[in-house]
């Protein structure tokens, strides 16, 4: 029996490429970002800090596509590493708050770089009380 | 698969109109039975999907190294016309002039001395891995003529031989840059990384020329048997990435805004005349300069070391070339018995220009330009030489690696990162990475034959082998 709320690895050639499963929106985002985070920054992650990030996009695939691009941008340029994220959404867009620690290299290194968030294929499936979305990460 | 194509010459086979709705082309693949063998249906739905494109000329090309990516799929060629066709991002990937060059060496395998001792230094000096930031310090202003200027701005900062410059694609630079397109964010994730590798399939690689094939072409290109050479595989950073995805953004609307209608989101595109579509090519060309400026620094790194290491000066470190893998880029190509100007997308493909092309410098101009072609971690690279039958059958394009076969989730479920260490280090080829997966993930076996790709594109007359190279030691990303 398929886990409600999962992130199954999905085989793809040159990529990577999850299949995220939830029962809502609000957890298919969070599970969205940790599947990414999961593929940058494999190990331990320890909540110290907190940040928001506001995003507003013209239907719900671009808002998934910013938030991840969004997310890919805060890690890096503000070496961040996210552990858990809390979505919520206001009309077109959304609120996330983001917990996690600074980057250390020690412990945060081994992952693979995302180079980017795909649109190819992007889409979000809602099939009785569940969602899914496929995503292809550029690594 | 193979029966959905036609054979229309030597390892060159046609897919034909009507695969998918709507191909205004048709699909010409290089491949030769044992590599139909491991080709995707993805790969050939992305091959059609190109084939949709407005303004495409010719056919949807796929070198022999073809697989599954997104947008095109990686190993895809094609040329759009000035009046009718469209600029994507989607043939040009994230990692914009993601890119490879050669570097020889006068020295012999003997004089390394300790391979994991150079390995680890290099390791030391060029910062590879996620979260990894460059000892050189880039300031803002720097940034504009970097990106500007590419590779020549690094020469001129001292980074290197004015011979370089001249011995990389466009001279090292694209004069179409607009660095005022790139954003701010852009920019924030570019300057501290110039001088970084990055990771993925990304590596640095000491080699040793094993072998000659063509005598002539290899005394032009300063490479001799027996000597030692390091080969450099990095693009544009987060630089790069971000300058995709800002313009993905402006291009998804550009593309309803013009009435295009796409098989996947990811070739969303502009006419190639369009504002959307000139912004876009502008901050490209922009992150492909920042690209060949990095590897220009990653190379003054590894000439610097080489010199305190083995007293070799960097004028004894020659580079042999410096080519594109994601790029789209002006060329003057014969269409029909007349000279046009076309917008040639490769993405996972290399420019192979035949000889007397005016864009090759003097020095080349007999020989056709040096296509560099890495094999994967443990196999045979080589060198090899643009054609004319490229200019005529492929936009002057080839291959540009050996094409991964695997997943990354096969390859962690298959192999162990230390296991293929050990394995590579009983050959006498030392690895250095930050994870046991970065390692597994790029074993050998996860990728097709490189001599066998290479096979290919040397019956099909697409580019013609020079030499062999064997791999000493790699760091990878």
């Amino acid at each position: 029996m398929v886990n409600p709320m999962s992130i199954e690895e999905l085989p793809h050639t040159a990529d990577v490429r999850r299949r995220i499963r939830a029962e809502s929106r609000e957890e298919l985002f969070s599970l969205a970002a940790k599947a990414m985070f999961a593929v940058l920054y494999p190990g331990k992650c320890d909540v110290w800090s907190e940040k928001t990030m506001t995003i507003d996009a013209d239907d719900p695939e671009d808002l998934l596509w910013e938030f991840l691009s969004d997310l890919l941008y805060i890690s890096e340029v503000e070496s961040f590493v996210v552990c858990e994220t809390v979505i919520r959404f206001t009309g077109s867009g959304l609120i996330a708050t983001l917990r996690g620690e600074p980057f250390q290299r020690e412990k945060h290194e081994g992952g693979r770089e995302i180079k980017g968030v795909s649109l190819s294929g992007l889409s979000i499936q809602t099939t009785g009380d569940m969602m899914s979305c496929d995503i292809i990460f550029d690594i | 698969m193979q029966k959905l194509f036609s054979s229309v010459g030597r390892h060159e086979w046609d897919l034909p109109l009507g695969y998918i709705p709507d191909m205004r082309v048709s699909g010409r693949l290089f491949l030769s039975d044992s590599l139909f063998e491991s080709l995707e249906e993805g790969a050939v739905r992305q091959l059609a999907n190109v084939a949709t494109l407005p303004g495409i000329i010719g056919h949807s090309f796929g070198m022999p190294d073809i697989h599954w990516g997104y947008g095109f799929p990686i190993g895809g060629v094609a040329a759009f016309s000035e009046e009718e066709g469209i600029i994507s991002p989607g043939g040009v990937g994230f990692d914009i002039n993601c890119g490879v060059r050669m570097i020889t060496t006068p020295l012999s395998v003997s004089d390394l001395g300790s391979r994991e001792d150079i390995i680890g230094r290099l390791y030391q000096q060029v910062p590879t891995g996620v979260g990894s930031k460059s000892a050189f310090r880039l300031s803002a202003s720097a940034l504009d003529d970097l990106l500007a200027l590419g590779s020549k701005w690094a020469v001129s900062e001292g980074y290197g031989l004015p011979e370089d410059c001249i011995r990389c694609e466009e001279g090292g630079y694209m004069k179409e840059a607009a660095p005022e397109n790139v954003s701010e964010k852009a920019r924030k994730r570019g300057i501290p990384q110039c001088g970084t590798l990055g990771s993925g399939n990304h590596f640095l690689e000491l080699q040793v020329v094993s072998e000659i094939r063509d005598h002539e072409a290899a005394k032009t290109f300063g490479v001799k048997e027996g000597n030692v050479c390091c080969m450099i595989h990095c693009g544009s950073r987060g630089l790069g990435h971000q300058v995709c995805t800002d313009h993905l953004k402006t291009l998804e609307k550009a593309t309803k805004k013009y009435g295009i209608t796409l098989p996947d989101r990811q070739l969303s595109c502009a006419p190639l005349t369009s504002p959307e579509g000139e912004s876009y090519f502008g901050a490209m060309a922009a992150a492909a300069n920042y690209a060949w400026a990095n590897r220009q620094i990653i190379t003054h790194q590894v000439r610097t070391l080489f010199e305190s290491a083995f007293g070799i000066s960097p004028s004894e470190m020659p580079l042999v070339y410096d080519v594109a893998h994601n790029v789209a880029k002006w060329e003057m190509h014969t269409i029909d018995g007349s000279d046009k100007r076309v917008c040639v997308h490769r993405k996972g493909a290399t420019r192979a220009f035949g000889p007397g092309r005016p864009e090759l410098p003097e020095i080349y101009q007999r020989t056709g330009q040096p296509v560099i072609i890495p094999g994967s971690m443990g196999t045979a690279s080589y060198l090899l030489a643009g054609t004319e039958t490229a200019m005529e059958k492929t936009f002057g394009s080839t291959c540009h690696g050996a094409g991964r076969v695997s997943s990354r989730k096969e390859a962690k479920k298959a192999v162990r990162g230390a296991a293929v260490s050990a394995d590579l280090k009983k050959q006498g080829i030392i690895v250095r990475a930050p994870s046991g997966d970065a390692i597994a993930e790029e074993a050998p076996e996860m990728y097709k034959s490189s001599d066998e790709v290479i096979r290919v594109v040397h019956e099909a007359g697409l580019s013609r082998i020079v030499a062999r190279m064997m791999p000493l030691g790699v760091i990878k990303g």
